[in-house]
C-alpha cells in the first residue's frame, strides 16, 4: 500500500511536471537571431549621429542567415517627438555581394528599439557591411557602446557603434525552434561538441528523471 | 619484446588496482542508495555543465585562469599588478563575446557558423597558455581547488582550451556529486531509522538549481562546499559513535582540505574547533591522556597542511608573506581599505542581511540602513536559491518566486512541528547542534563582515544566495524534519513530492538556461 500511495504520488507531480513543460515550450514569441555583440540595452547615447541623405555603416559584423529584422535604438537629434524618416537597410558581405536589403517606411516612431525589416529569407550568414541609408533632412543619433566594433558615417569613423538585435521572422514557439536551437547548442564550446549534444543532453535528462523515479519509488516503499 | 610489453602492462594493471582497491572498498561500504546518489548527483550536474556556455558561471574566468596558471606552473599565481589571464583565455573570450554576454539579458554569444569559424581560427592562433598570472578574485584563494582542476586539465585529450574547461568542469560535477553523497551520510548519522530520509534529503540538495549551476562551472566553491558537507558529516559521525583516533585525524583532515579550498571556509573553523574539543571532552572516560591525544591528532590534521601552505607562500611560491596568499584578505582589520569601516556599520549591515531593520524591541541600536527597498531574507537569500542564474542577470518570471515564497512557509511550519515531534530524539544532540549554530554563525558574520568592507569601497552588493551553500546538509536537515512533520505513512510521499519538485526545478532552471543562452 505504501509503495502504490508513492507511486501515485510522484506519477501526478510527473505528468504536473510534464504539462508544465509542455505548455512552457508552446509559448510563441519573437525570436532572437542575434545581435552585433555590442551592449544591449544601449549603455551610451549617440553614439554615431548620420544626418538625413547619409549612410551609416558597421564594418566587419555578422548578418544571421535567419534574421527578418534589425531592431536598434535611433532618435531624432533635435525633437523625438517626430516620426522617423524612410532608412533604407543592405548588408553587403566582404565579396561585395549584396545579401539583404530592407526598408523602413518613412513615419515609423523613433525609440529605444526600432524595429528595420529585412526581406526575407535573404543569403547565408555572412561577415561584412550593414548599412543604413537615412533619407530626409533630419539628423538621427543611435545608441550603442563607445569604443565598440566599427561603425562610420559616410565613410567617417564614429565614436562607437549601435547596439543591434537581430530577430528571427513571426512569433515562434520553443518547438518550432528545436533544429535551430538543436544547431546553436553546438556552437561556442568545445569541437567535441556538435549538433548531437542537444540530443543527448535530452535523452540523458529523460534517463535520469527514469532512473530517479524508479529509485524514489524502491527507496520511499517504507 | 611483446612478452616484455606483456609483463610490464600486467605490472602496471596490478599497481592500479593495488591503489584503487581501497577506494573501492570504501566505496562498497556505502549504502546502495548513497553510491546512487552520487551517481544521481553527478550525472545531473555533468549535464548542467554542456548546458551552461563556457565562463557563464560566475567568476569562471578568475577561476579557470588560476587553475590554468597552477597547471602551466606548478604553483599559485604570483598575482601582481599585471594582466591575470593567458593569451589562449582572453583569446577564448574575445570570440565567444564574453564581454557582450555575461552582462546583458539578450546579447548572445555564437549563433552562426561564421562567427563559429572565427572561434576556432582564433583559439588556434593564440594557443599560448601561459598568462602573466595578474591579481584577480580568485588568486588570494589557497590553491587546492586550482591544483586538483590541474589534473582533468592534462588529462585532456585535446590543447584546446574549450575541451580543457570540458573535463574541469567534470571534476567540479564530481565534487557537486561528492557533496550530495556526504549530505547522505550525514543525515544517515542523525536520522539512522529512517533511511528513506536519507536520500530524501541528499537529492533535494542534488536537484538544488543554483547549486548545479555552480557544480556545472569551474568555480572554488564547489571545493568548499564538499568540504564543508564532509565536515559536518564527520562531526555527526563522531558524535554519534564516539571520537577515535581516524575519526579526529579525519575532522582535521576535512578542515584542511576545507581551509586550502577556500577562505570562507575559515568561518566554520571556530565551531568545529569548538566540535572536536566537545568530542575529546566526551571521551574522556576511556582516559583523559588519550582524549587529549585525539584532539591533538586532529588539530595537527587540520594545521599541518595549512602550515605547509603558509611556508611555501613565502618560500618556493615567493608570494612575499606567509598571509600574502590571500589570509590577509580576511584577517586584516576592518577600515584597512580606502574607505573606513566602523564596527558598527559592519555589525549594521551584517544584522539587516539576515534579519529585518526595523524591530520594535531594537530602538536605536541600528545606525546606518542598508538594502532599501528590499528585504534580503527573501530577496537575497530565497530568491537567490530559488535562481539568479548566469552573472546574475537572468531569473525565473516573478511568480515562481511568490510561489516559492509560500512553499517556505508552509515547509517552516512543518518544519517546526516536525522539530517538535522529533524532540526527544534531538535532545542527545544538543551538543552537536550548538556546535554546528556556532559554524552557521560564523558563515553569516563573515559573509556580512566581507559584504559590508566590499559595500564600502566598491558600492558593490557582494552577498549572493550560494555564499550560504557550505550549510546546505543543514537544508536537507530542514526538509527532512518538515516530512517528519506527516504520520508515518504520508511522510516518505511527501519527501518523494518534494523530491520531483525539486527535479522540475532544476529542469524548469536548465530550460531558463537554453531559453537564455541559445533562444
Amino acid at each position: 500500500m505504501g509503495a502504490m500511495r508513492v507511486r501515485i504520488a510522484l506519477g501526478l507531480a510527473v505528468v504536473a511536471t510534464a504539462i508544465g513543460l509542455v505548455i512552457d515550450m508552446s509559448g510563441a514569441a519573437p525570436r532572437l537571431a542575434g545581435d552585433d555583440h555590442v551592449s544591449w540595452p544601449a549603455r551610451d547615447p549617440g553614439v554615431a549621429v548620420v544626418a538625413g541623405g547619409g549612410v551609416l555603416c558597421m564594418h566587419a559584423t555578422v548578418l544571421p542567415d535567419d534574421a527578418a529584422r534589425v531592431v536598434m535604438p535611433i532618435h531624432d537629434a533635435l525633437d523625438q517627438s517626430k516620426r522617423l524618416p524612410r532608412i533604407a537597410i543592405d548588408f553587403t558581405d566582404d565579396r561585395g555581394r549584396r545579401v539583404a536589403t530592407g526598408v523602413l517606411a518613412r513615419g515609423a516612431a523613433e525609440g529605444p528599439a526600432v524595429s528595420l525589416p529585412l526581406r526575407y529569407p535573404h543569403g547565408p550568414s555572412a561577415l561584412g557591411s550593414l548599412c543604413l541609408h537615412v533619407g530626409g533632412h533630419r539628423t538621427l543619433v543611435i545608441d550603442g557602446e563607445t569604443g565598440a566594433g566599427t561603425t562610420t558615417v559616410n565613410g567617417v569613423a564614429q565614436a562607437g557603434s549601435p547596439a543591434i538585435l537581430y530577430y528571427r521572422p513571426g512569433r515562434e514557439s520553443w518547438w518550432q525552434l528545436l533544429g535551430t536551437l538543436d544547431f546553436r547548442f553546438g556552437l561556442g564550446k568545445s569541437a567535441i561538441f556538435g549538433d548531437w549534444t542537444l540530443p543527448v543532453i535530452v535523452l540523458a535528462a529523460l534517463a535520469l528523471w527514469f532512473g530517479v523515479l524508479r529509485f524514489l519509488v524502491r527507496e520511499l516503499r517504507g | 619484446m611483446s612478452g616484455r610489453l606483456g609483463a610490464v602492462t600486467a605490472g602496471v594493471w596490478a599497481r592500479v588496482r593495488a591503489a584503487v582497491a581501497p577506494c573501492l572498498r570504501v566505496w562498497r561500504r556505502i549504502p546502495r542508495a548513497g553510491r546512487a546518489c552520487f551517481v544521481i548527483a553527478f550525472v545531473n550536474v555533468a549535464i548542467w555543465s554542456v548546458v551552461v556556455p563556457p565562463f557563464m558561471v560566475p567568476d569562471e574566468i578568475s577561476h579557470f585562469g588560476y587553475a590554468q596558471y597552477f597547471a602551466e606552473t606548478g604553483k599559485p599565481p604570483p598575482q601582481g599588478p599585471v594582466y591575470p589571464y593567458s593569451r589562449q583565455e582572453s583569446a577564448a573570450l574575445q570570440a565567444l563575446e564574453f564581454g557582450a554576454v555575461y552582462g546583458s539579458q539578450l546579447n548572445r554569444g555564437i549563433f552562426t557558423s561564421v562567427e563559429q569559424a572565427d572561434l576556432r581560427t582564433i583559439l588556434a592562433a593564440n594557443n599560448y597558455p601561459l598568462g602573466p598570472g595578474g591579481a584577480t578574485t580568485a588568486t588570494n584563494q589557497p590553491p587546492l581547488y586550482y591544483a586538483l582542476e590541474a589534473v582533468p586539465y592534462w588529462l585532456s585529450p585535446s590543447n584546446d582550451l574549450l575541451t580543457r574547461l570540458v573535463f574541469m568542469r567534470l571534476l567540479s560535477a564530481l565534487m557537486a556529486a561528492g557533496t550530495v553523497l556526504a549530505v547522505f551520510l550525514f543525515l544517515r548519522e542523525l536520522v539512522p531509522h529512517t533511511p528513506w530520509a536519507w536520500t530524501v534529503g541528499a537529492l533535494m540538495v542534488a536537484f538544488q538549481p543554483m547549486f548545479d549551476f555552480i557544480g556545472a562551472g569551474v568555480n572554488g566553491d564547489n571545493l568548499l562546499y564538499l568540504a564543508s558537507a564532509v565536515t559536518i558529516y564527520v562531526i555527526a559521525r563522531a558524535y554519534r559513535r564516539g571520537l577515535t583516533t581516524a575519526r579526529s585525524a579525519g575532522i582535521g583532515a576535512a578542515l584542511a582540505v576545507g581551509m586550502l579550498a577556500k577562505l570562507t571556509f575559515l568561518a566554520l573553523v571556530p565551531g568545529a574547533g569548538l566540535a572536536l574539543a566537545l568530542l575529546a571532552w566526551r571521551a574522556r572516560p576511556s582516559g583523559s591522556t588519550r582524549a587529549l591525544r585525539m584532539l591533538a591528532i586532529g588539530v595537527a590534521a587540520a594545521a599541518a597542511p595549512v602550515a605547509l601552505y603558509l611556508l611555501l607562500n613565502v618560500t618556493v611560491w615567493d608570494r612575499g608573506s606567509a598571509l600574502a596568499g590571500g589570509l590577509s584578505s580576511v584577517t586584516s582589520a576592518a577600515g584597512s581599505g580606502a574607505t573606513t569601516v566602523t564596527w558598527h556599520e559592519i555589525f549594521d549591515y551584517t544584522w539587516q542581511l539576515y534579519l529585518p531593520a526595523h524591530l520594535p524591541l531594537l530602538g536605536g541600536l541600528m545606525n546606518h540602513f542598508y538594502f532599501p527597498g528590499i528585504y534580503p531574507l527573501w530577496q537575497i537569500w530565497l530568491d537567490g536559491s530559488i535562481g539568479h542564474f548566469g552573472w546574475l542577470n537572468y531569473t525565473f518570471p516573478l511568480w515562481v518566486y511568490h510561489a516559492f515564497q509560500r512553499l517556505v512557509y508552509v515547509l517552516a511550519a512543518l518544519g517546526a512541528i516536525g522539530l517538535w515531534r522529533a524532540r526527544a530524539a534531538i535532545r542527545p544532540l544538543l551538543g552537536l547542534f550548538a556546535c554546528y549554530a556556532v559554524m552557521a554563525l560564523g558563515l553569516l558574520v563573515i559573509i556580512g563582515y566581507t559584504g559590508a568592507r566590499d559595500l564600502a569601497t566598491s558600492q558593490y552588493l557582494f552577498p549572493q544566495a550560494r555564499y550560504l551553500f557550505p550549510l546546505l546538509a543543514f537544508y536537507a536537515l530542514a526538509i527532512v524534519l518538515a516530512t517528519k512533520a506527516l504520520p508515518r505513512r504520508w511522510a516518505p510521499v511527501l519527501g518523494g513530492l518534494l523530491v520531483v519538485l525539486a527535479m522540475a526545478h532544476s529542469l524548469f532552471a536548465e530550460t531558463l538556461t537554453i531559453s537564455r543562452y541559445y533562444g
